[in-house]
């Protein structure tokens, strides 16, 4: 028992020192205080018996770090076309090229870029964006807040139609319930988040069809446009909630397939029929004793998935006009502003990579027959 | 029992078929050319003349969803063929030479799923001109890179579990090459599982090039695409929903076909309950 708490200590302040570490990248407090909230945390956690495994997989999250950061960084770099010709236009003059060349230290080997660059990261100066004339850093922490809204309430969404349809799918396994749940959630599948995105929008904002004079829809929701959570609450959700399920279903619709698949297994187990033969009610045996083995799977692609959100918020927000962080990538690329581009793509890429070890701790927490042995699922 | 595909299967396989021949010969079908515009026809709904209606322009939809086609299907077959080659083979040889080879290409590949697609796309995009060639390229490019991990990955599974079985064993006992062993023996039993994958990718694909063209950045405009029609139409869509509405159906039809002939072609070569 003591050891079990021990664990899931070393993997609480295992995930805290992550979270520490993004948020010091979104949010810029002061670069040394950060650096000492990331010491206290990372001693604390060293001195707590079994966070061994946790920090050796932080350790191996490092080198992907800035292997992405080399990759991301060298893309840029290698653009084609003088970047000061890109800022200031094709009248320039060489002396103003000159000038801007300097500025932006493109007379620099690459490799003193790179680590300029890199050194400027570490404290969370991501540099200026070309067209905005804005600091990087602030752009994407001021646009950080509505993506992660959508994903988080996505997600929500998502596993909310998922678990109970896997479950009532596995269990009915072969019935013509199990059948027409699959078939409508493939037909989710299918659909491309931005159609589906449209859909919703012709359906439940704009009237809908008009079919003989008849329109079927609605017009109960708005098309477009973000309201921050602050502003008013009731008029967030309502901006957010089409958004938010153009994303889900068909994040939903894998969920379901997964936990529908890994019920059934379970539901063959001895266990159950013993919690059966106990006379437990059955809804009972299936939300208590059946979803939690079941979810483990679940749980990882979980993990994996938020890629895909991210990906799928950035053309989302570009349909209900949410100022996002896929938005902010959007109009860098067709601004030509690679600075901005840049900095947002290690910021993804980074979130991307906490996310998954996140999933990977919380995956030990939830399956006591991992623990103690060395996780390769996705080392 | 003989094992069925069902009625559904292969009306996706006539469908996906029938969509393939139309997207081909295009040019000698007698459908309306896609950049004529029909005076007074604009956002006219769907009629004998024009069976999907008009856009706002007054340009045929049907023919542009035909001609959409061609675009879609390229990008997404040239893509998948070359991550199934590149994917399969570096698969197979993870699965098949034991540790330090596996471990490697292991990591290197789950490296490569870090960056989020469409953003590595957008990236990308970045290095393109207008030039639709190069879009192309640059297009076929980035999908091989975003298919070649998970392709990987099925076939590394499906090669451990195989190169474990006793025939391999004993092909290896009478002398065979490792290469003998990876296409002769190996390969064939392998081969099911990573076709039926492949159309799932396929429809992975043809997603991904819609979003890119939702974004107005695949191939340039006079060239149509299903992703830009429908973004083009959304500004019609309160008045003539059909602009939008005819390439998303047909998007999600062929999306919906694929995945399903992929799904059933897994059950069919592999009986036990499919995952994803």
């Amino acid at each position: 028992m003591k050891q079990a708490v021990r664990d899931q200590l070393g993997r609480i302040i295992a995930t805290a020192l992550l979270a520490a570490i993004v948020w010091a990248w979104f949010w810029r407090p002061p670069f040394s205080w950060t650096f000492g909230v990331l010491v206290v945390i990372g001693t604390v956690g060293a001195g707590i018996a079994d966070g061994r495994y946790a920090l050796r997989r932080i350790a191996g999250v490092i080198p992907v770090l800035v292997g992405v950061s080399f990759v991301v960084f060298a893309l840029m770099a290698s653009l084609p076309g003088d970047p000061a010709i890109n800022i200031l236009g094709p009248a320039a003059t060489a002396d103003q090229i000159a000038i801007v060349r300097t500025e932006l230290g493109l007379d620099e080997p690459f490799f003193n870029r790179y680590g300029n660059w890199l050194g400027g990261v570490l404290t969370g100066d991501l540099g200026t964006s070309i067209v905005l004339r804005e600091d990087v850093a602030d752009g994407i922490s001021r646009s950080m807040t509505p993506t992660l809204q959508i994903m988080a309430y996505s997600v929500v969404l998502a596993l909310g139609f998922a678990i109970p349809l896997g479950i009532w799918a596995g269990y009915r396994q072969g019935t013509k319930t199990d059948g027409t749940i699959n078939n409508v959630m493939l037909g989710f599948l299918a659909t491309p988040n931005f159609v589906l995105a449209v859909m919703l929008v012709l359906f439940f904002a704009i009237g809908g069809l008009s079919v003989a004079g008849n329109e079927i829809g609605f017009r109960a929701l708005p098309a477009a446009r973000y309201v921050p959570l602050g502003e008013d609450v009731v008029l967030h959700f309502k901006h957010m909630l089409l958004p938010s399920l153009a994303l889900a279903m068909g994040q939903a619709a894998v969920f379901m397939r997964l936990l529908r698949s890994d019920m059934i297994a379970t539901l063959r187990l001895p266990f159950i029929d013993l919690a059966r033969s106990k006379g437990l009610p059955t809804r009972r045996i299936l939300w208590r004793h059946a979803l939690r083995p079941s979810s483990f799977t679940l749980l990882t692609v979980v993990g994996l998935t938020v890629g895909l959100l991210i990906g799928g918020a950035l053309i989302i927000e570009f349909i209900f006009t949410i100022p996002g962080v896929g938005a902010y990538i959007f109009l860098g690329v067709t601004q030509r502003d690679f600075i901005a581009v840049q900095g947002g793509v290690l910021v993804i890429s980074t979130l991307y990579i906490v996310v998954l070890t996140m999933s990977d701790f919380l995956y030990l927490a939830l399956d006591p027959r991992l623990r103690g042995r060395e996780v390769g699922a996705r080392a | 029992m003989r094992k069925r595909l069902g009625f559904f299967f292969w009306l996706a396989v006539v469908y996906l078929v029938v969509l393939a021949v139309a997207a081909v010969f295009a040019d000698v079908l007698p459908i309306k050319d896609p950049a004529e515009t029909f005076p007074g026809t604009s956002k006219q709904g769907p009629s004998l003349s024009h069976w999907f209606g008009n856009d706002g322009v007054g340009r045929d939809v049907f023919s542009r969803v035909i001609y959409g086609a061609q675009v879609s299907l390229v990008i997404s077959t040239v893509g998948t063929l070359l991550a199934l080659i590149i994917g399969g083979l570096l698969g197979m040889v993870s699965g098949y030479y034991s540790s330090r080879v596996d471990r490697w290409l292991t990591a290197t590949l789950n490296a490569s799923l870090v960056i989020p697609p469409l953003i590595l796309f957008l990236a990308l995009v970045l290095f393109l001109d207008g030039e639709a060639k190069r879009r192309i390229f640059i297009l076929v490019f980035t999908f091989v890179l975003l298919s070649i991990a998970p392709i990987a990955r099925v076939v590394r599974a499906a090669t451990l579990s195989w190169a474990g079985q006793d025939f391999v064993l004993a092909a290896r006992t009478l002398g065979a090459r490792d290469g003998r062993v990876l296409f002769r023996e190996i390969l064939p039993n392998v081969a099911p599982s990573f076709v039926s994958y492949s159309l799932i990718i396929m429809a992975g694909l043809i997603v991904v090039e819609g979003s890119v063209a939702f974004l107005g950045l695949s191939v340039p405009p006079p060239t149509p695409t299903w992703g830009d029609m429908i973004n083009k139409g959304r500004t019609n869509l309160d008045v003539a929903a059909h602009i939008s509405l005819m390439p998303a159906i047909v998007m999600f039809v062929t999306v919906l076909a694929l995945n399903f002939v992929g799904d059933k072609l897994q059950q069919y070569f592999e009986p036990r309950e499919s995952v994803l």
